[in-house]
C-alpha cells in the first residue's frame, strides 16, 4: 500500500465517519424535537386525552334526605330503582356454562323469555323492545324495577343489557300523612307538602370521584380521587306522630264513609308547644302512587282550604267580649228564637224555642244559641271584634308556611255589612282553616298565649345537629283568666249540651264547642249542605292536647254529632297514647240558665 | 506508618528468606505476601507453570492502598441493595394490584350489601307502617283498647274507670291506602289466615270483646320480675 492510497482510504473513512456522526445527529435532533413537541408543547393536551381515555368518572349519589315524624318513623325516604336497557345492535345468542361444563346456547327469543318471565310481561313485548330498531344502540327493556328484579335479570348474564340506578322517593307508610309530606315531580323537585317546604334541606349534592382505569376495568390504585365531595340531603323532622296519624285518619275517614259526607279533616295540637301531633285530610294523596288521586284532592285541606267555621268560632267571640270585659260568664241574657238587632240583620237559633231562653253567658256557648251569642258580642264594635279576630291570628296563614297555605278569608270591618257585621260572631261570613281553629282552642288552652304553629322540628343534618329550628315565642292574646273562663265555658258543652254523650271522655275533664255550619252555595247564597266539626280541649283543668275535626256535608247527619265521636275517639287516642292522668279535680259546673 | 508512598520489597520468602534482609521492621505478620511462586513448594504442575508466569517480584500495596482500593463487599452491599429495592418494588406493585383488585371486589361487595340493606329496610319501613300492624293485631284478634285505668302507686288510688276493651271505629279494615303495602299485605294476611283458622273466635271481628278474655293464652317460661338491689 502506497502512501497516497492510505491518505485516500483515510479520507474516505474520514467522511464516512463524519456523515455516520451527522447522520446520528441529524435523527437524535429529530428525535428530541419531537421529544420535546410531545412532552412539553403538546403534553397537556395529550395528557387530557389518555385522562379521558383511561379515566373514570363515576356520580357518588348526594340522596336526598329523609322526612320522619316526631320519634324517627321513616315518612318518605330515598331509594335506589334501576333502569335496565339493551342494545338492540348487540342483541344475539349467549353462550352460557353451566357449574358442570356444559355449555347452551340462549336466543335472543329465549333470553327475551326469560326476562319476561322475571318482569312479569309478555315475551313478545320484550323481544318486541329488542328488535324494533336493530340499528340502535339504546332501548328500555325496564324501567324503575326493585333490587331484586335487577338482581335477577343480571343474574341471566345476558352481556347486551346494561343497567343504571336511579333516585326515586318511597314512603313506606303511604297515605299516613301524605297530604302533608307531600310528593315530587319528576324532576326529582319536591312540589307539595313538606317535600316542597323543605326541598332546601332535603335536597343532596351529588359528589364525583374520578380514577383511572386498567383494561380490565379496575381502578389503578393511587388514582382515585374525589373531584366533588357529595353531600347527602337533610332529615327533616316533623312533629307529626305517624301512629295518630294513621289513627285520625282511620277515625275520619271510618265516619265520613258511615256519615255519607264529602271531606274531612282533624288537626290534632299540642296545647303547650304548638307543634302539630296530626294533620289527616280526607280525600288523601298517597305520595306512592299520586296519579291515583284526582288532582284537587293532592294538597292538604287543613292547610288550604278555608271554610266557614260555624259555632267552634263562638269560643273568640266569648274571649273578645270577656277580655274587653264587656261581659262575665254569668252574665244573663234572654236568648230569643229570631234575634233582630238594631241594624236590621237578623239571625235565629238552630232549634225552634217558643220563648227566650234564659240563659248565663256560659249557657249561651253549652246552648250554642246564636241569637245569644250575635246578642254579647254585639256589645263590641265591628272594629273591636275584628281587632280579636286579627290578634288570634284569624286572617293570617299559620307559621307553617304549608304550600298555597290559606290564611282564612274575612274583608275588613268596614266594609262588613249588617248581616255580615252580625253573623262573625258565630263564625258564619268569616273562613278560617282547620289550622287556625286548632290554633285558637291551642291559645284558650295555654292561658291565652299563641305559640307559633309547628310542623317541621327542623332540618337534621348527618351528624345530627338540628338547625332551621322554628322560632316558638308565645304571644300573650288574652289574659289567662279569660282563657280559663272560656275554657270552662267549653266545657258545660260536654257536661251538658246536645252532644254530651259523643263527646264525653270517662275519667277526663273535656273542654269542646260543636259546631254545624251552613255551607255556600258557591254564588253568595248558603246551599243546603252543612259543615259540622267540634274543636276541644283535654284535660280541661290543664290542657295539653287539642283535637279539631271537621267533617263536610254528612249525609245521614246533619248536626255536629256527625263530628263529635270522632272528636271523642281521637282524643281518648291522644290521652291514652301520651299517658295523661284522668283528672281528679271536678269540673266549676258554671251556672247556664237562670 | 511513616512513609505512606514506599512500595515495600518483598521476596518470596522460603529458601531465599535467609538471604534477604527484613527491609521493613515495620510489615505486619498479618500483611499478606504474594506468595504465587512459592505457595505450592511440593513442585506440583501448577504450581510450576504458575512460576513460569508469575513475576518474580511484585509491588505489594501498603495497607492503606489496599483500602484504598474498592472492596468486593461494597459490590455486594450495593448489587444486593439495587436487588433488594427492585424485588420490593416488584412485590409492592404486586400487592398494589392485588390491593386494587381487592379493594374492586369488596366494592363490589359493598354494593350488592347495600342493595341487600336497602331492600330490607324498604319491607321493614313497609311492614312497619301503621296499616300494616293494624291489619295484623286484627287478624290475630286483637282490639284497640279502651281508656285506660292508672293505679298510683304512691297511694294505690284507682284513677279513672276501667273497662274491658270495646274496639273502636278504627278497627275494621284499613282505609287508609299504601300502595308499598300490597304484596306484603298478602303475606301478612295469608299468616293472618292460618292463626284465624286455627282460633274460631278470632275469626269474628264483629264480636271483638269475646277472644282477649275467653281465650287464655298459658305463660311460657318464668314469670316477668324487675330486678331489684
Amino acid at each position: 500500500m502506497t502512501a497516497p492510497q492510505g491518505a485516500a482510504i483515510d479520507r474516505r473513512i474520514r467522511r464516512r465517519t463524519a456523515v455516520a456522526v451527522l447522520a446520528v445527529v441529524a435523527v437524535v435532533a429529530v428525535f428530541i424535537v419531537r421529544l420535546v413537541s410531545i412532552q412539553v408543547v403538546q403534553a397537556d393536551t395529550l395528557n387530557a386525552e389518555s385522562f379521558d381515555k383511561l379515566s373514570n368518572q363515576v356520580a357518588i349519589d348526594g340522596l336526598r334526605g329523609d322526612i320522619v315524624d316526631n320519634d324517627g318513623t321513616v315518612l318518605a325516604t330515598t331509594v335506589l330503582r334501576y333502569d335496565i336497557t339493551a342494545s338492540p345492535k348487540s342483541v344475539s345468542d349467549i353462550e352460557r356454562t353451566a357449574a358442570d361444563g356444559t355449555e347452551t346456547t340462549v336466543t335472543p327469543q329465549q333470553a327475551a323469555a326469560e326476562i319476561a318471565t322475571i318482569l312479569g310481561t309478555s315475551s313478545d313485548e320484550i323481544y318486541g323492545l329488542l328488535t324494533a330498531d336493530p340499528t340502535s344502540n339504546f332501548a328500555y327493556v325496564a324501567r324503575n324495577v326493585d333490587v331484586d328484579t335487577f338482581r335477577a335479570i343480571r343474574d341471566l348474564g345476558i352481556w347486551w343489557l346494561y343497567y343504571s340506578s336511579n333516585q326515586q322517593r318511597s314512603y313506606p307508610n303511604g297515605a299516613v300523612a301524605g297530604s302533608v309530606v307531600g310528593f315530587m315531580d319528576d324532576e326529582g323537585e319536591g312540589v307539595a307538602g313538606v317535600e316542597q317546604i323543605e326541598n332546601t334541606c332535603l335536597t343532596g349534592k351529588d359528589g364525583v370521584e374520578t380514577s383511572e382505569l386498567s383494561g380490565d376495568g379496575v381502578a389503578i390504585p393511587g388514582t382515585t380521587e374525589t373531584t366533588v365531595e357529595a353531600e347527602q340531603g337533610g332529615t327533616v323532622v316533623l312533629t307529626l306522630d305517624s301512629d295518630l296519624q294513621w289513627f285520625s285518619q282511620q277515625a275520619l275517614l271510618a265516619r265520613i264513609q258511615e256519615t255519607g259526607a264529602d271531606w274531612g279533616t282533624v288537626v290534632v295540637q299540642e296545647v303547650k308547644t304548638g307543634k302539630l301531633l296530626a294533620v289527616a285530610d280526607y280525600p288523601s294523596v298517597d305520595p306512592n302512587d299520586v296519579d291515583a288521586t284526582a288532582d284537587a284532592d293532592r294538597g292538604s285541606i287543613a292547610f288550604q282550604a278555608p271554610f266557614e267555621p260555624g259555632s267552634t268560632f263562638k269560643a273568640l267571640t266569648a274571649a273578645s267580649v270577656l277580655d274587653a270585659g264587656a261581659a262575665t260568664v254569668a252574665t244573663q241574657v234572654e236568648a230569643p228564637y229570631i234575634y233582630t238587632d238594631a241594624n236590621g240583620a237578623s239571625t235565629r237559633d238552630s232549634s225552634y224555642h217558643d220563648g227566650p231562653l234564659r240563659l248565663t253567658f256560659a249557657g249561651v256557648m253549652q246552648e250554642s244559641s246564636n241569637t245569644g251569642t250575635a246578642m254579647l258580642g254585639e256589645l263590641l264594635s265591628s272594629e273591636q271584634r275584628y281587632d280579636y279576630i286579627e290578634k288570634f291570628h284569624m286572617t293570617s296563614p299559620s307559621e307553617v308556611g304549608f304550600p298555597a297555605e290559606s290564611g282564612g278569608i274575612l274583608s275588613p270591618w268596614d266594609e262588613w255589612d249588617d248581616q255580615t257585621n252580625m253573623t262573625t260572631t258565630f263564625g258564619q261570613g268569616i273562613s278560617t282553616t282547620a289550622i287556625q281553629i286548632a290554633s285558637l282552642y291551642q291559645t284558650l288552652g295555654n292561658g291565652g298565649v299563641r305559640l307559633p304553629v309547628q310542623l317541621v322540628e327542623g332540618c337534621q343534618a348527618a351528624d345530627g345537629t338540628m338547625t332551621e329550628v322554628p322560632d316558638a315565642t308565645g304571644e300573650q292574646i288574652v289574659p289567662s283568666t279569660v282563657s280559663t273562663d272560656v275554657v270552662n265555658m267549653l266545657e258545660t258543652v260536654v257536661t251538658g249540651g246536645y252532644a254530651k254523650t259523643s263527646l264525653e271522655i270517662p275519667g277526663y275533664r273535656v273542654a269542646a264547642k260543636t259546631g254545624t255550619a251552613q255551607m255556600s252555595d258557591g254564588s253568595g247564597a248558603y246551599g243546603s249542605s252543612y259543615i259540622t266539626s267540634v274543636a276541644g280541649l283535654a284535660p280541661a283543668e290543664d290542657p295539653q292536647y287539642v283535637v279539631s275535626v271537621t267533617i263536610a256535608k254528612p249525609v245521614t247527619i246533619e248536626s255536629a254529632l256527625a263530628a263529635a265521636p270522632v272528636f271523642q275517639e281521637i282524643m281518648s287516642q291522644v290521652l291514652k297514647e301520651n299517658r295523661v292522668l284522668p283528672s281528679t279535680v271536678p269540673g266549676p259546673d258554671l251556672q247556664t240558665t237562670y | 506508618m511513616s512513609n505512606l508512598a514506599t512500595a515495600h520489597m518483598l521476596r518470596p520468602s522460603g529458601a531465599f528468606s535467609s538471604a534477604a534482609p527484613a527491609i521493613d521492621p515495620e510489615i505486619d505478620s498479618d500483611l499478606e505476601l504474594d506468595l504465587a511462586g512459592v505457595s505450592a513448594p511440593d513442585g506440583s504442575p501448577d504450581s510450576d507453570s504458575r512460576r513460569r508466569r508469575a513475576p518474580w517480584i511484585q509491588i505489594a500495596p501498603s495497607r492503606s492502598q489496599r483500602r484504598a482500593r474498592p472492596k468486593i463487599a461494597y459490590a455486594i452491599v450495593v448489587v444486593t441493595g439495587v436487588l433488594a429495592i427492585v424485588i420490593t418494588q416488584l412485590l409492592l406493585s404486586v400487592g398494589l394490584s392485588d390491593g386494587a383488585y381487592e379493594i374492586a371486589s369488596l366494592q363490589q361487595q359493598q354494593r350488592e350489601l347495600d342493595r341487600t340493606n336497602q331492600t330490607l329496610t324498604e319491607r321493614f319501613d313497609a311492614l312497619s307502617s301503621p296499616q300494616n300492624l293494624a291489619t295484623s293485631a286484627e287478624t290475630l284478634g286483637m282490639v284497640a283498647g279502651g281508656t285506660p285505668a292508672y293505679l298510683r302507686l304512691s297511694d294505690g288510688a284507682v284513677l279513672g274507670t276501667p273497662s274491658p276493651a270495646a274496639g273502636s271505629a278504627v278497627s275494621g279494615g284499613q282505609l287508609i291506602p299504601n300502595s308499598l303495602l300490597t304484596p306484603a299485605a298478602a303475606t301478612a294476611t295469608a299468616d293472618g289466615a292460618s292463626t284465624a283458622s286455627a282460633d274460631p273466635a278470632a275469626a269474628t271481628p264483629s264480636a271483638p270483646t269475646v277472644p282477649a278474655q275467653s281465650t287464655d293464652v298459658p305463660w311460657q317460661g318464668a314469670l316477668p320480675s324487675p330486678t331489684t338491689h
